[in-house]
């Protein structure tokens, strides 16, 4: 990974397309704009420039868009510069060619991440930083997208871990202590221990907190309720377009809950059908019913149906059944049997999928959702992992007396902490153990 | 002109270690020491031993030296510290009649072939940067191969009472002024300052209404060699410092050396005054102070707790301020200590400095504090000066730091230099459950020499390392499967392997008598429990052991010879530290505090490129 030399990579993928980038980095960038451009750049700093790019026999491989950044002020904190060719492969690969046809030692393909370990070679970015760059690409939820974010334009301090470090340091310290200084204060094995059960409980509640939110991605979850044979299943098969349910004539044929996804406009659904609700359930409905009832916290939109024979007791029952708030639409259903004269959607089995999404209008519900969905993460997924490690010692160090093991196991977490946040050494122990503690004669 | 193998400079616990070893192992040998009277003068505090203290006197006591032998002969109370934990980080300490260790110190240097000079030291002679001998004040020019500098604080040496400032290395003496003109013009020297608590004439303290502390032995001593102790075992007392005391200290911290701004050099962090643990634990009810006897037969009393720098009349009105001490008089007042010490990263890793060859220095002139660290690099800076003048065989593996705590401290020394007063703490040690007091003989054992040992010793350590090979050879045959295991009650995995008797020892209650039950083999306490816990240790030493081979891979890029200003992308506040500490490897670099990996990166970077480029 220490390879020196200049490394060039495209930046935009090598398919048919207005435009591909390509990205140089190195210090001979600009013996290779000369080359290619026949121009001096290096006054130019982060001026586009159009140019025509030559071939070494004089004629022209493209006219397109260069723009040079000068050393340190740059995303490597190198030389780099950004060539806009047009969006045709074929120019890509004879662009390529020509690199290899300058002959220059040292330039070069760059391998995967070598733009983002030289930006952190240079201090540009911390390794954090570097990993956040990363998954901010590789992500498909908002809140972790806007955390990523958060550490790449402001650091590492205001990562969830930060804080950890002042905990553990503090641990450290009083288990430190407990053995070296037991002259000079009183330390008790048992709340020792207890400090570290409430790190670990701490590091749990973290990771549980943030495990569930990191794994949400962004889909938008509708679940139907209604009372029985209200039209549920009915308008599910409509909204997903496959003849998944069971749709019958006979109440209560949905048992069980059934979910299916549907991209619509680009935006993704997960649509909920469930059992219906009646007074009078068979077990294995009533199994079902209850399973919908827990499933409703994590929904994001309810659509409540009801037809011209449904009442009211049955509509305040579902709606203290489940976790419904202001999230829900209400529907109408059999409008070709009825007639209401309520300004809630109304809906029947003889609409068209079109005219049926026209009604319920998805897009609005995905926009409410979003708007909800102010999830703030306190972590990203490789912070995740390093908690993760760190629990691995948890139930090693609650269960040990000896504490001196203790100690030493400690002293592991300590040392997988200073890795991702800088080095923690004895001397910064000793500093928290003398401000906190009184020892010595 | 006498002609010498070894002068040592200084007769203090590291002179003593250091003319000890050198003398044991056949070099001509001479200490120069300003009085003869001073000879096993215990400066500070009457006691030996502690947690993390203990550990290098043991390691001492083990490789040929005096201090804990000596201890032990003039001990007159015991504790254990620790004792609740595993033998690890167990701490003996002795408390120490002064004149009977003196006395006992004396007699062993008559006893011994060592010459003492008693004379005072006032250059160091030398040509061509390599020692040839040393100019006395009185005795002139003596000439010698070696010369152990072990002057602990008198260089420069200033002693303050309150606003009263003396030039002394330690009360009584006058400080070696022209010494330390050699040393600072050729050595990087920093200010340290220590501090000591008055002394109490016994007969005016009233001990019917103190808590007593009795001695509590143990059968367990500093020295492996001792089998028991002879003197009378007095005991130490308890009394606390209160709300009226804090106040009067608070009410004068003006007229205190360390407060009014008079001492500007680093104090020691773990080693308070009473002016430091006032202002910064104000809100405690009292400080602990151990009345601490100086010997049988000594009327003075050592309250430890109390060092101070306070002005005279102050101290005595916050001494009758304290339960017990309501009458005392006082023999000696409190008094800070300011001296000059030698960056310690003048040092080779040999403790001989880097300038001047076979010039070693050792004990409380590198910047420590403590006489059993003294101790430690007296015998160790003999050793080294014995290998140079003897070639003799030794094996160095065992002051690796993952080897011992003289390894850990000449490490830490010699590496990242000090800030402040050195003291060892266990904590320093990474593999703190291998580096213990109950098994040094056995990490020694490779360099227990027959020749600095008398027959009785030597053959101690020999039928205890025999008897202990038996035992381990007969638990390793033993062979047990959880089935096995199961139907004596133990609980394991029963993940079918069969396990050893070694194996299975950590899993017993650790008596003789269970043992014996277990695996039909009678064994004594003391060996039980030193391998009860080498059994219940031996995963983490595994686990050391590969963190430590890591560790010398990163010890094998060197970075002596990289001038770190030069890279370019290194914050300012990193480059600051990396000048400051000078790191000789990448290991070393990445122990400095706040040192991050990406400025590790650099720095590899940095280093390849230079490499290619030369090449």
């Amino acid at each position: 990974m220490f390879n020196t030399g200049t490394i060039y990579s495209n930046f935009t993928p090598l398919v048919k397309s207005p435009v591909i980038g390509y990205r140089i980095s190195g210090e001979d960038v600009l013996l290779i704009l000369k080359k290619l451009t026949k121009r001096n750049f290096s006054e130019e700093h982060s001026i586009m420039k159009l140019v025509e790019l030559h071939n070494i026999d004089g004629t022209i491989l493209d006219k397109c868009n260069v723009v040079y950044f000068k050393s340190p002020n740059s995303f490597t904190g190198e030389d780099v510069c950004e060539i806009f060719i047009h969006g045709s492969p074929l120019i890509a690969s004879q662009l390529e060619q020509l690199f290899k046809d300058f002959n220059i030692s040292g330039l070069r393909l760059a391998q995967k991440g070598e733009f983002s370990f030289r930006s952190v070679l240079n201090n540009k970015y911390s390794l954090k930083q570097a990993k956040a760059i990363n998954l901010i690409i590789n992500n498909e939820s908002f809140s972790s997208l806007e955390y990523n974010k958060k550490i790449l334009f402001e650091g590492d301090p205001v990562s969830g871990l930060a804080p950890l470090r002042e905990d553990i340091v503090n641990l450290f310290s009083e288990i430190t202590a407990s053995i070296d200084f037991v002259d000079d204060e009183e330390f008790n094995f048992k709340k020792i221990i207890k400090k570290a059960r409430d790190f670990f409980n701490n590091c749990n509640k973290l990771l549980h907190k943030n495990r569930t939110k990191i794994e949400q991605k962004n889909i938008c979850k509708i679940m139907l309720i209604g009372p029985v044979n209200v039209g549920k299943s009915t308008l599910f098969n409509k909204i997903i377009d496959k003849d998944r349910a069971i749709v019958t004539e006979i109440k209560g044929t949905t048992r069980d809950i059934l979910s299916n996804q549907i991209i619509d406009d680009g935006k993704k659904f997960e649509i909920f059908d469930t059992a219906g609700q009646r007074s009078k359930q068979g077990r294995i409905e009533k199994f079902g019913y209850k399973k919908a009832q827990k499933l409703s916290k994590e929904i994001d939109h309810f659509f409540v149906l009801k037809d011209k024979n449904t009442n009211k007791a049955d509509l305040k029952q579902l709606f203290k059944d489940f976790y419904i708030n202001k999230n829900f639409t209400m529907l109408e259903t059999k409008s070709d049997q009825f007639s209401y004269n309520s300004k809630n959607i109304k809906i029947n089995h003889n609409l068209n999928r079109e005219d049926l999404f026209k009604r319920i209008n998805l897009s609005s519900i995905y926009k409410r959702y979003i708007a909800h969905k102010n999830h703030k993460l306190e972590f990203n997924s490789s912070e995740i992992e390093f908690l993760e490690r760190i629990l691995e010692y948890e139930s090693d160090i609650l269960n040990e007396r000896d504490i001196l093991i203790i100690a030493q196991l400690m002293r592991n977490i300590l040392d997988d902490f200073s890795y991702e946040f800088g080095y923690i050494n004895n001397e910064d122990v000793y500093d928290r153990v003398f401000s906190n503690f009184c020892i010595g004669k | 002109m006498e002609h010498y193998d070894v002068i040592v400079i200084g007769a203090g616990h590291a002179g003593l270690e250091s003319a000890n070893i050198c003398e044991k192992y056949g070099l001509k040998t001479a200490l120069i020491s300003k009085n003869y009277s001073d000879l096993g003068k215990l400066s500070c505090n009457p006691s030996i031993g502690g947690v993390g203290k203990t550990h290098i006197a043991s390691e001492v006591d083990i490789l040929g030296g005096v201090i804990c032998k000596i201890g032990d002969k003039s001990a007159i109370h015991y504790r254990v510290l620790n004792l609740s934990k595993g033998p690890a980080v167990w701490g003996v300490r002795a408390q120490i009649d002064r004149d009977l260790y003196a006395k006992n110190v004396q007699k062993y240097i008559k006893s011994s072939k060592i010459e003492l000079i008693e004379d005072e030291a006032i250059n160091i002679l030398q040509t061509n940067k390599k020692i040839i001998g040393v100019e006395c004040l009185y005795a002139g020019k003596i000439r010698s191969k070696v010369v152990i500098l072990t002057t602990g604080t008198f260089l420069n040496g200033k002693i303050y009472f309150g606003n009263e400032v003396k030039e002394a290395g330690r009360i009584g003496n006058s400080s070696s002024k022209k010494l330390a003109r050699f040393i600072n013009k050729n050595f990087k020297t920093m200010r340290l300052k220590t501090g000591t608590p008055p002394r109490i004439y016994t007969q005016s303290i009233d001990y019917d209404i103190l808590d007593p502390q009795p001695s509590e032995n143990y059968g367990i001593f500093l020295s492996y060699f001792t089998k028991q102790n002879t003197n009378k075992n007095i005991n130490c007392y308890i009394t606390k410092t209160n709300n009226k005391t804090h106040k009067i200290i608070r009410d004068n911290l003006d007229k205190s050396a360390m407060y009014s701004g008079i001492i500007k050099s680093q104090g020691v962090r773990y080693c308070p005054s009473i002016e430091d643990k006032v202002t910064k634990f104000g809100d405690r009810n009292g400080h602990n102070i151990f009345l601490e006897p100086e010997g049988l037969n000594s009327d003075l009393v050592y309250p430890n707790g109390i060092s101070n720098s306070l002005d005279k009349k102050i101290q005595l009105k916050f001494l009758r301020s304290i339960k017990g001490l309501e009458k005392c008089e006082v023999d000696q007042f409190g008094y800070a200590v300011e001296y000059d010490s030698v960056d310690p990263r003048e040092l080779k890793n040999n403790f001989e400095t880097k300038k001047i060859e076979n010039f070693f220095l050792a004990g409380q002139i590198n910047g420590t504090t403590g006489y059993e660290e003294a101790a430690g690099q007296g015998i160790y800076a003999g050793i080294h000066a014995v290998i140079k003048m003897k070639k003799v065989k030794f094996d160095n593996k065992v002051f690796e730091r993952d080897n011992s705590y003289i390894g850990v401290l000449v490490d830490d020394l010699t590496k990242l230099g000090v800030t402040e007063p050195y003291r060892m703490f266990t904590s320093r040690a990474e593999n703190r459950l291998k580096l213990r007091t109950d098994n040094s003989y056995e990490r020694f054992a490779i360099n227990i020499n027959r020749k600095i040992f008398n027959k009785t010793d030597y053959n101690l350590i020999y039928k205890n390392i025999d008897n202990e090979k038996k035992i381990i050879s007969k638990l390793e045959s033993l062979k047990y499967s959880p089935n096995d295991l199961m139907k004596k009650k133990i609980k394991v995995k029963k993940d079918g392997k069969i396990r050893n008797g070694f194996e299975v020892l950590k899993f017993l209650d650790p008596t003789t008598n269970n043992f014996k039950k277990f695996f039909n083999i009678t064994i004594n306490q003391k060996l039980l429990t030193k391998i009860y816990f080498d059994s219940k240790y031996e995963v983490f030493y595994e686990r050391e052991r590969k963190s430590y081979d890591q560790l010398n891979k990163n010890k094998k890029m060197n970075l002596t010879n990289i001038d770190f200003n030069k890279i370019p992308s290194l914050s300012r506040e990193i480059l600051e530290k990396l000048n400051k500490y000078k790191p000789v490897n990448l290991h070393d670099a990445g122990k400095i505090s706040g040192i991050t990996p990406s400025a590790l990166f650099q720095i590899i970077k940095h280093k390849r490129n230079k490499g290619t480029k030369v090449a």
